[in-house]
């Protein structure tokens, strides 16, 4: 049996180990930049789950590396065999029970930002319809935006901090509209109109993806979005989507 | 002359290769007539070079199955001849060319299955070493856009259907009949076909590089609408599938009956082994879920030779149904690509830590636990599809709880280290390596179940970061510490072990290496199943790429290793490891019907550290029947080990 | 070809048979590879009925197409052919059980034989009906689900053929109609298939 000590001991190492584990998942710049309220929720539920997972990881392989160190064989130990431990019902009990709680918790987390998400903000909000086609993105502003005639633009514009609610068709195949900058996507299918909800809240210019494979062209299927100032907006609107070449 | 016409008359190799040209001919024949018959103006249209090549791939393997002599017995039995019953003479190998044979002893086809599918892992790793090749750089014109597609569709297709699903069935033929006391599987012809399908299903697949138009091209999952307007090598994958997938079906029927009917005296259900039970809960999943993919894959073949409008979203089908009908095998599919691994675990952990399992009983209930939930979970493959929403709901609840009987099953591994005596040799190293690498993507798995992070990571290269460390750091780990587990049994040699641990040390750290910077990528926004990227992504990828060679190398330090030990180690004795198991109470090989007489079981399968504890005995039982894991009467030297 | 006697007979020599297998279950082999068999048989229908319930419920396109009409009567004539001859192939079991051999022939007999009817009337009825796979997905669905139960039908035929010339040959008896029994198994799944194919395809 080991020490009291050397399991105090191994611990205290499997506490810093986690500790560092989580400021490591804070230093590393895992995401692209924030640019919807939306990325903000996802990028704190990310973080929930890190500091949830880290200490079972390093539960784990604290207990083989303590294994490992403690109870490898030795010399003369060649034929002896180990206690008959057959189980522990109260131990059984807790690893079953600490994490479906655990994960309870976690995914009614996970469904309060799903929620947060997708809610539509008292605030204004456009609509922009998104077709995709191999293998480029058309955007066309209906008359509720554009108070006139609709048009359709290769470009997405968006006025900052308003809620934009993407209907998303396909002519052809699958594509996916993933703006990583806003953390969403959905499949444009055929046959169907898909959703999703942003609140833009950054100025700036982010790459658009076509994320489900659409054929030989599907990893050039690109296109970028421009987040720019309401009244940027209203002009790019009213000129029919005219100023294409300045981009913000 | 009369030699060539004997071989093309007894069924071999020969005769199927002249099966196999009939085929081609009776599929040219029936085009034409159905063609000719649902009247088509021009000659040119009667003979249709891929309406050819689809029959073809499905009357072919047919024929040269028949011509193999896989259905001789059932072609008689069909005929009203009286049936021979089987005379064991193709028992056993005798020389290299028994392999290439229909042979229905279990042994033969465990190694038969073992070795195939080790053939397409490197055949699968290869064509893996040339999308690393052109994705260490942005934009490289190692292969275009096509090709690339087509080589991580086959990569896929090759390693899940012809390696990881097939290797684990090859492992459970030759042991898991050992394991239960019984002197071959239940059905030894039917276990004969299903593995002969296999190399068919895998060459398939592979010559879809030389199908015109390319291979098929749409990722293992083939989704619809895409793959109905495909060029033809799409059909290689659908009719590969059906193969493969047949393949399944049979083998896990199999398992079943055998491990329900062929038990040895005294082996109750929570006396057997583990890898027994993890193969019964895989047997069920396989039985149940296989048959949706090969429906899923009829739809695609129907819609894409023959027009039906399963997909058509313009004459009223649905494209979502593809997917649905898809996930509801292939999620469960994961799982029957990871329980046999799991029962090979706590073979090897129970062994090498001289301890029983911690928990029996509850590591035989998660695993059907597993079995349960694995159904209900298929559309978080979906969470992101546009399917109606609320389905997300339920099923984000369900995927997050099957870790919990899946957390079970790791803290009893670990439970059972502890205190035990751990001999870390090769097997054992790998053991415990897939213990950590799993944890971690069956973490990674835990967090793309909550919904909105998988919103954003869907398709990304975090999904390729899972996938590798539930399958690489999962099932392959396992399978490695399984086949150098058992490679003295089934060789009756011994493997070098210092070649042994630089495999593992070289695999643990360059897997590594290779696929935990994919989290980070996925996270950034680099999506999965593209040819070129952006250049922000272009050093880690760079890294990714020269790890991934070196792992690629690493491999061939087993291949080395297998080879040549097999070929020239030194002879194994009967039980190295000192083994409860009945595996391991025969020689290494065993002999032609596994057991002289049936033996008799007395206790649990992992009484280490019982003093005098016996699992199996070879006389009759002693006669007070002891109950559950108590010591039997007859101590010490009850194991009776015809070793030499 | 007298080398490769000899051969054999040599080899007989030192090949003695496995012991025989402990039967840890009351359940036959056979009889239990049947009913997991038929799982996974009930689970290609279930994947079929999947794209119909897509395609009618989930989608709610009409049923039957536009324009189209689907026999529902003549077809309940074919239906009760079909029960019917799950009927004769249980007076079929009973007579080899029973020793009648007469009743086995007549029964296998005509059981095969209505089951060819059944098969006959629904091709028929393929040619007959005016619209193709290819018009529309619910046409699709019609002629997969019909089409995958004719294929199974076909398959049983060919069974039970291959049972009606072994039963003519006098291979079973009493003590041995495990091969009667099993592929009527198969064929009483079979009818129910189609009494669930009947009523979701063409009464409801
Ligand atoms: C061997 C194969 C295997 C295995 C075992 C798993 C296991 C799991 N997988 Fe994975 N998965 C794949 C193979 C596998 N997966 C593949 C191939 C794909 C991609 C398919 C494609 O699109 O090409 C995929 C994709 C995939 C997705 C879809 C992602 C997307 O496309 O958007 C999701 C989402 O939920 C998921 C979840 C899970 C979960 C929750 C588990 C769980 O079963 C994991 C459970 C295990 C643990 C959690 C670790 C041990 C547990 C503990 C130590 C207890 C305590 C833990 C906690 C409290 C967290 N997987
Ligand atoms: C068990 C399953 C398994 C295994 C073992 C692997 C192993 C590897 N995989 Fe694979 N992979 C998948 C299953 C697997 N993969 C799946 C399911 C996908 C998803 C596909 C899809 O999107 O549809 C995927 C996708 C995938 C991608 C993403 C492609 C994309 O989305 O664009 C990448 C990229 O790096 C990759 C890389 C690798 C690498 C480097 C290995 C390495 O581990 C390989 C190591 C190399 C070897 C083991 C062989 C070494 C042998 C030699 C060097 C010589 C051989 C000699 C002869 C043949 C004569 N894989
Ligand atoms: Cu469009 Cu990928
Ligand atoms: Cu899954």
């Amino acid at each position: 049996m080991p020490s009291r000590r050397s399991i105090a001991a191994t611990g205290v190492a499997a506490l810093i180990a986690t500790a560092i584990g989580i400021a490591l998942s804070y230093a590393i710049h895992w995401f692209p930049v924030q640019a919807s309220t939306q990325a903000k929720n996802t990028d704190t539920l990310y973080h929930v789950l890190a500091i949830a997972s880290i200490p079972i990881f390093v539960l784990v392989v604290t207990v083989i590396l303590f294994s490992v160190w403690h109870f490898r064989m030795k010399p003369g130990q060649e034929l002896q065999d180990g206690p008959p431990i057959h189980g522990n019902t109260r131990l059984e009990v807790l690893w079953t029970a600490f994490p479906a709680a655990l994960l309870l918790g976690l995914v009614s987390y996970s469904f309060v930002v799903l929620h947060d998400n997708e809610r539509k903000p008292a605030g204004k909000e456009i609509v922009v319809e998104v077709t995709g086609q191999q293998f480029a993105w058309t955007y066309q502003y209906p008359p509720s935006v554009t108070g006139g005639a609709p048009f359709s633009s290769t470009q997405l514009y968006l006025p900052n901090n308003e809620s934009v609610d993407f209907a998303i068709r396909s002519k052809d195949v699958i594509h996916a509209f993933w703006i990583p900058a806003f953390r969403l996507q959905i499949d444009a299918v055929p046959g169907i109109t898909t959703h999703y909800r942003a609140t833009p809240d950054r100025i700036g210019s982010y790459p658009v993806v076509c994320n489900l494979l659409c054929g030989v062209g599907h990893s050039t299927m690109r296109s970028t979005v421009h987040v720019v100032a309401p009244a940027r907006f209203e002009a790019w609107v009213r000129s029919g989507g005219a100023s294409q070449s300045s981009t913000g | 002359m009369r030699t060539t016409l004997a071989k093309l008359r007894a069924p071999g190799l020969y005769r199927a290769g002249l099966g196999f040209a009939i085929g081609i001919a009776f599929a040219t024949a029936i085009t034409w007539v159905v063609r000719s018959s649902t009247g088509h103006a021009t000659f040119h249209h009667y003979l249709s070079g891929d309406a050819i090549l689809t029959v073809s791939l499905i009357a072919s393997p047919i024929f040269f199955l028949v011509g193999l002599g896989g259905f001789d017995y059932w072609l008689y039995w069909a005929a009203g001849r009286p049936t021979r019953p089987e005379d064991h003479s193709s028992h056993g190998a005798h020389s290299w060319k028994d392999y290439f044979r229909i042979n229905t002893d279990h042994k033969v086809i465990g190694i038969q299955y073992t070795v195939t599918a080790f053939f397409f892992l490197l055949v699968g790793g290869l064509l893996a070493m040339l999308m690393r090749a052109q994705l260490a750089q942005p934009g490289a014109q190692f292969v275009d856009a096509n090709t690339y597609n087509g080589l991580f569709s086959v990569h896929a297709s090759l390693l899940i259907f012809l390696f990881v699903i097939p290797v684990f069935a090859g492992l459970a033929n030759y042991v898991l009949p050992l394991m239960i006391g019984a002197p071959d599987m239940a059905f030894p012809r039917l276990n004969a076909l299903s593995y002969w399908l296999l190399p068919l299903a895998g060459l398939m697949m592979l010559s879809s590089f030389l199908a015109p138009g390319g291979a098929f091209a749409d990722g293992w999952t083939a989704y619809t609408p895409l793959s109905i307007d495909a060029p033809i090598g799409q059909d290689f994958f659908s009719i590969g599938v059906q193969l493969a997938g047949a393949s399944s079906i049979m083998t896990a029927l199999n398992f079943l009956v055998t491990i329900i009917t062929m038990r040895a005296p005294g082996m109750s259900f929570f006396r057997m082994p583990l890898l027994v039970w993890a193969n019964f809960a895989t047997s069920l999943l396989v039985v149940i879920a296989t048959p949706f993919i090969a429906a899923s894959q009829f739809f695609v073949l129907l819609d894409h030779a023959l027009g039906f409008n399963f997909f058509n979203a313009g004459k009223g089908g649905d494209v979502l149904m593809y997917q649905h009908v898809f996930w509801f095998y292939s999620h469960p599919a994961v799982y029957i690509m990871m329980l046999p691994g799991f029962g090979i675990i706590s073979e090897v952990i129970a062994v090498k830590a001289r301890k029983p399992i911690f928990g029996y009983r509850m590591m035989a209930f998660s695993l059907l636990a597993i079995v349960a939930l694995g159904f209900t979970v298929w559309a978080h493959h979906m969470f992101t599809s546009g399917m109606a929403s609320w389905i997300r709901i339920p099923m984000a609840i369900t995927t997050a709880i099957i870790a919990v009987p899946t957390g079970i099953k790791i803290f009893s591994w670990l439970a059972t280290l502890w205190r035990g005596i751990l001999h870390l040799d090769t097997p054992m190293l790998f053991a415990l390596g897939f213990l950590t690498t799993f944890t971690l993507g069956g973490i990674s798995g835990v967090m793309l179940a909550m919904v909105p992070f998988d919103i954003h990571v869907s398709a990304s290269y975090f999904i390729v970061a899972h996938i590798h460390y539930v399958l690489f750091g999962g099932s392959l780990m396992t399978i490695f510490a399984g086949v150098y587990y058992w490679f003295p049994k089934m060789t009756g040699r011994t493997f070098d072990e210092r070649l042994g641990k630089w495999h593992f040390w070289t695999t643990f750290v360059f897997f590594n290496l290779t696929f935990a910077p994919m989290h980070i990528l996925g996270l950034e926004g680099m999506p999965r199943r593209v040819a070129t990227y952006a250049s922000k992504f272009a050093d880690l990828n760079l890294f990714i790429s020269i790890a991934s060679f070196a792992l690629g190398l690493s491999t061939l330090i087993f291949v080395y290793n297998i080879v040549t030990s097999w070929r020239g180690g030194p002879r194994a004795a009967a039980n190295p490891w000192r083994g409860l198991t009945l595996e391991w109470q025969v020689s290494s090989p065993p002999p032609i019907f596994n057991f002289d007489r049936v033996p008799t079981v007395v206790g649990g399968p992992y009484e280490y550290g019982v003093p005098g504890a016996v699992h199996g005995i070879f006389a009759p039982a002693p006669v007070p029947a002891t109950v559950g894991g108590g010591a039997p009467v007859t101590t010490g030297g009850g194991v009776h080990a015809p070793s030499e | 070809m007298e080398a490769a006697s000899v051969a054999h007979a040599v080899a007989h020599e030192d090949h003695h048979g496995p012991p025989p297998a402990h039967r840890s279950s009351r359940v036959e082999p056979q009889l239990l590879g049947m009913l997991l068999f038929i799982i996974s048989e009930v689970m290609v229908f279930g994947a079929f009925f999947t794209a119909y319930f897509f395609i009618r419920v989930a989608q709610g396109d009409p049923w039957p197409a536009p324009g189209t009409h689907l026999p529902v009567i003549p077809t309940l004539f074919n239906t009760m052919i079909l029960v019917s001859s799950s009927i004769t192939m249980h007076w079929a079991l009973r007579g080899v059980q029973t020793g009648n051999y007469r009743a086995l022939k007549a029964g296998i007999l005509t059981t095969f034989l209505m089951g060819a009817a059944f098969l006959f009337i629904q091709i028929n009825e393929y040619a007959n009906i005016g619209f193709a796979p290819q018009d529309h997905a619910q046409a699709t669905i019609f002629y997969s689900l019909t089409g995958l139960h004719g294929c199974h039908v076909f398959i049983g035929l060919c069974l039970l053929l291959f049972v009606t010339i072994r039963a003519f040959r006098g291979h079973y008896s009493p003590e041995n109609h495990r091969g009667v029994e099993i592929p009527g198994i198969y064929w009483h799944f079979v009818d129910i298939m189609w009494i669930i194919v009947y009523t979701t395809v063409y009464v409801i």
